[in-house]
């Protein structure tokens, strides 16, 4: 028995570590220190982050993953994004480019021979005048109304000049590097060479001089050009030099010590920005949410598991790693904050990680009073579907993006957009613990009256929670829009969506006081909640409105009618007839 | 038999058969409403689905409109009545106390959202840098200003609103010898060089040249009707020439009378105000390295003479201006940066959600403890029992 009480913990523990190891930073690559080099702080998309963010997104993008093997070995995306700065050549024969769509193989000509559609940007090269071309027609259609091939190709120009800017950000991929164009600052071809390297910079280096306003960085072309007409030379240009020069030569020691060169420069002049690259750096290799999705994963499996064998063992063990899980998230969380300065939520992807969360810590809290596991079994699998959901949404490139002047209100993000939230997470959890009640009523051939009333209270006292937070969160919601756009309520199609969530748990709540539900309909009721949810949270992105791309937006449609119509057929299976999911006696004999 | 009938009414108006279809129907026109805004623009939808008692459709079977749908505003009425029935049928117990709350909070958020349907006013203020400026327009009313320009440091404005000149007929503008005639009223049309050979009703002004081609009016968003006249101008018992007037013509055009100048044009209908905004700064911030939006503020001086006010006051995203009963909110730019646009909302009814928004909350807050102490307490009885 005590065995048993421990192991909770012991698998809890065991989780923890395991999350805390994927923080530790790797080895060197090749002798090199590639992951000091991705801690060297950058300015991009209006925000300073180490390098490693920029790699890891970039990459994302381009490869959909955050990494890949060629050659037998493993890269990571600070080494890669290295060998595309400094060595094109090494970088332009890795075959990263993910082509997925039947026209645009066929545009470039690939036959199906290669059974992955990866391809190197060598491979790419003589069709980049046709990509580009196609992809010129293609935007100049809004991206709602383009086909699929036009948004394929649109999709992929953008990777392809995502690749092409990065390739040209520290020196002009095929020129022989920055200590060449140190030495030929006042040359003949010098000026228009400077010039395209500030056009096409990805992000800017330099950190601001002293004097210089805060935001004042610069990239390498915007500093050879200010020293290419007699403005003073950066002081970061000289050590940017030699990591170029030893990263090109393969002399590793040369290379370590002019980073450590560089960083005390950087240090000298923008003291906090290496210590925020630093934190921002262990969020990304901990990948906090990745590793809370694997554990909260486990907690599932543990507890179905449960139900046929060793209920008493694997039920605790199952919560422990449901804590450990919430553990997690709710560290990532924590690290977002700080590393961004605002709100949980603050984009799509947050509010997927953020809903996640939600659903974890209520089922920890109702598993904690009911001990059946039920709420260990709901909140680990909704969790789980929502993290898939966010980490889906994350592929599209920085997940701590600037915020819109008309969002930039802490207050308000803090308010409404986190009470929102919760009453997402709610109404699924409430929705998660009708379908388990409902497959129970269907498998388990005894009659358990006492479950069937503890998953019916659950329920309703989650339906009630729901209400009054999506309440309280559509009001806020109003209360913000008429601060900054002077209406109350304006029937946009957002808002619509809050209130179709608060009209339908309304509407639960009534229809069990006015007795027209029991249990069964209260949880048919609530299903249907997981529908309204859904559609409200992403369906109002579709109409039109959205801030994402029609790329992704054409997958989650079908993704978000797969999942309705599951909850549409699951609604049917709770509202069965009672002869389809009661035992009849001697039937089984 | 007139009692069983008003108390059968009572019952079913304060029943929960009502409130469940009400709110259903509400959750349907919300959905419609949604999907509608894509072909008709928010304000088309919200006016064909939410403002309005019954919700017509068009057939082409059938030559007149259909009824299809109780409108937004029918369920809300209903969804009131039963929500004050319910309210006043509610047993007046401390138990009941959250429900109460909610339902008085409820009340008045309807209530708010009626008066914000009946009676707010949106209007726009736009400012160019270093211009003052005291009046707001309509975003799409027109109106046709007959100014007496005569003496330079003041202008008499005479405003005709676009309602009356569609009813074509003579229009005597009080405090001028001028009456106005309206020979062909547009509301929406299209203006083009007059091609050779063609004739227009114009005889003086820019219109001789002008060709004008009715069109349908716009219901979308942000598109705004070119609405043209051909006005004949009378005064002192002879015609001084018909001019063609439009908010599609730049400039306005002038005529002399009697030694005084006149000018007249067709313009968006201004409220002119007691005080003037004078925009001294505005600035448009973008995060380093990105065009994101990081910031839009006006810095406006507020001169009030009434009031013996001249001030500064800095409006910008999510810092509005309340002044006079309006509140002013940064909305737009354009002009390079160089003209600011301020949103101008008058609604006496503004602080009805925020009076809900603490009741509801606080209901819902009290009535779920109570139920959740009920339940804790029933489940500790079952455990000792």
């Amino acid at each position: 028995m005590n065995f048993t009480k421990h192991l909770a913990w012991i698998a809890g523990g065991l989780a923890l570590l395991l999350a805390i190891t994927f923080a530790l930073p790797p080895g060197k690559a090749r002798g090199f220190d590639v992951a000091g080099y991705g801690n060297l702080p950058i300015l991009e998309g209006g925000r300073v982050k180490p390098l490693d963010s920029v790699a890891r997104n970039a990459l994302l993008v381009i490869h959909s993953r955050q990494g890949f093997r060629h050659e037998g070995r493993n890269i990571g995306p600070d080494e890669w994004v290295l060998d595309l700065m400094y060595r094109p050549q090494v970088a332009d024969a890795q075959q990263i480019f993910v082509i997925d769509d039947l026209e645009v193989l066929g545009l470039i000509g690939a036959k199906q021979t290669k059974n992955r559609n990866y391809f190197s940007f060598t491979e790419l090269g003589p069709h980049l005048d046709e990509i580009q071309k196609q992809a010129a027609n293609a935007q100049a259609v809004t991206p709602q109304k383009r086909t699929r091939f036009q948004s394929a190709i649109a999709n992929l120009f953008d990777r392809v000049f995502l690749y092409y800017r990065l390739r040209n950000t520290l020196q002009l991929a095929g020129s022989p590097g920055l200590g060449w164009e140190l030495q030929s600052l006042g040359g003949a071809d010098a000026a228009p060479r400077h010039a395209d390297l500030t056009q096409l910079a990805h992000f800017r280096i330099l950190p601001p001089l002293a004097g210089a306003p805060p935001e004042a960085w610069q990239s390498i072309g915007q500093a050879l050009t200010a020293a290419g007409t007699g403005g003073a030379l950066h002081p970061g240009l000289i050590p940017m030099a030699k990591l170029n020069a030893a990263y090109v030569a393969n002399n590793p020691a040369a290379f370590n010590a002019a980073l450590a060169e560089m960083k005390t420069l950087v240090n000298g002049l923008k003291p906090d920005a290496l210590g925020h690259a630093n934190r921002e750096v262990v969020y990304n290799r901990a990948q906090p949410f990745f590793a809370g999705m694997i554990i909260v994963l486990a907690a599932f499996l543990a507890v179905c598991v449960s139900w046929v064998w060793k209920p008493e063992l694997l039920r605790p063990t199952a919560f422990g790693l449901l804590f450990a899980g919430t553990i997690v998230q709710t560290l990532g969380l924590f690290f977002r904050i700080i590393l961004q300065g605002r709100p949980p939520v603050t984009n799509l992807y947050s509010s997927a990680v953020f809903v996640g969360w939600g659903i974890v810590v209520l089922g920890l809290i109702i598993e904690k009073m009911y001990r059946n596991g039920f709420g260990t079994a709901t909140a680990s699998l909704f969790g789980f579907a929502s993290l898939i959901v966010a980490q889906h949404l994350g592929e599209s490139g920085d997940t701590m993006e600037m915020m819109r002047a008309v969002l930039d209100s802490n207050f308000w993000l803090a308010t409404h957009v986190v009470t929102i939230t919760i009453g997402y997470s709610g109404t699924f959890l409430a929705g998660a613990i009708a379908i388990a009640y409902a497959l129970r009523k269907h498998i388990i051939t005894v009659p358990d009256p006492e479950t069937d009333r503890a998953l019916s209270d659950m329920a309703f006292g989650i339906i009630c929670f729901a209400l009054f937070f999506s309440f309280v969160g559509t009001v806020l919601g109003g209360i913000w829009a008429d601060q900054s756009w002077g209406r109350f309520w304006g029937w946009d199609p957002k808002e619509n969506g809050a209130l179709l969530i608060v009209l339908w748990n309304a509407i639960i709540l009534h229809a069990r006081l006015a007795g027209y539900v029991r249990d069964r309909g209260i949880m048919v009721m609530a299903i249907f909640g997981n529908v309204i949810t859904a559609l409200s949270w992403f369906g109002v992105n579709m109409l039109g409105v959205g801030l994402h791309s029609y790329g992704f937006m054409d997958q989650a449609f079908w993704a978000l009618l797969g999942f309705c119509s599951s909850q549409l057929v699951l609604m049917g299976i709770c509202w069965a007839p009672s002869r389809f999911w009661e035992p009849r006696p001697g039937a089984r004999a | 038999m007139i009692k069983t009938y008003a108390s059968r009414f009572w019952s079913l108006l304060k029943s929960f058969q009502v409130t469940i279809v009400m709110l259903a129907l509400l959750m349907c026109l919300v959905l419609l409403c949604t999907l509608a805004q894509v072909e008709m623009g928010t304000a088309g939808a919200v006016n064909a689905y939410m403002r309005s008692f019954i919700v017509w459709g068009d057939f082409s079977l059938v030559p007149f409109r259909v009824p299809i749908f109780p409108g937004g505003a029918l369920v809300g009425l209903i969804l009131a009545c039963n929500l004050m029935a319910k309210t006043l049928d509610m047993k007046r117990t401390w138990a009941k106390a959250g429900m109460w709350l909610v339902h008085l909070g409820l009340i008045i958020l309807f209530a708010g959202e009626f008066v914000a349907g009946m009676m707010q006013v949106d209007t726009n203020l736009s400012i160019e840098v270093g211009q003052t400026v005291n009046y707001v327009s309509s975003y799409k009313t027109m109106e046709l200003a007959l100014v007496d320009v005569t003496d330079p440091a003041y202008d008499d404005v005479h405003s005709i609103p676009e309602s009356l000149l569609s009813k074509n007929r003579p229009i005597p503008v009080p405090g001028t010898p001028v009456t106005l005639s309206v020979k062909k009223f547009f509301p929406n049309a299209e203006l083009a060089n007059l091609p050779a050979g063609q004739t227009s009703l114009a005889t003086a002004g820019v219109g001789p040249g002008v060709q004008v081609v009715e069109r349908p009016t716009a219901t979308a968003d942000g598109e705004v009707n070119q609405v043209s006249a051909f006005v004949e101008v009378l005064a002192g018992g002879r015609s001084l020439g018909v001019w063609l007037v439009s908010n599609a013509l730049g400039a306005p055009q002038g005529f002399v009378h009697e030694g005084r100048a006149y000018t007249l044009s067709m313009r968006l209908l201004r409220q002119y105000l007691p005080y003037a905004f004078t925009l001294k700064q505005f600035r448009h911030d973008v995060y380093p390295g990105t065009d994101i939006p990081k910031n839009f503020s006006s810095l406006v001086q507020v001169v009030n003479p009434s009031r013996k006010e001249s001030r500064e006051v800095l409006i910008f995203m999510n810092q509005p201006l309340r002044y006079e009963g309006k509140t002013f909110y940064q909305a737009s730019f354009g002009k390079n940066d160089t003209l600011s646009v301020l949103s101008v909302v008058e609604n006496p009814g503004w602080l009805l959600p925020y009076v809900s928004c603490v009741l509801v909350s606080l209901g819902l807050l009290v009535h779920f403890t109570i139920v959740l102490r009920r339940s804790l307490k029933r489940r500790q009885e079952k455990l000792e029992g």
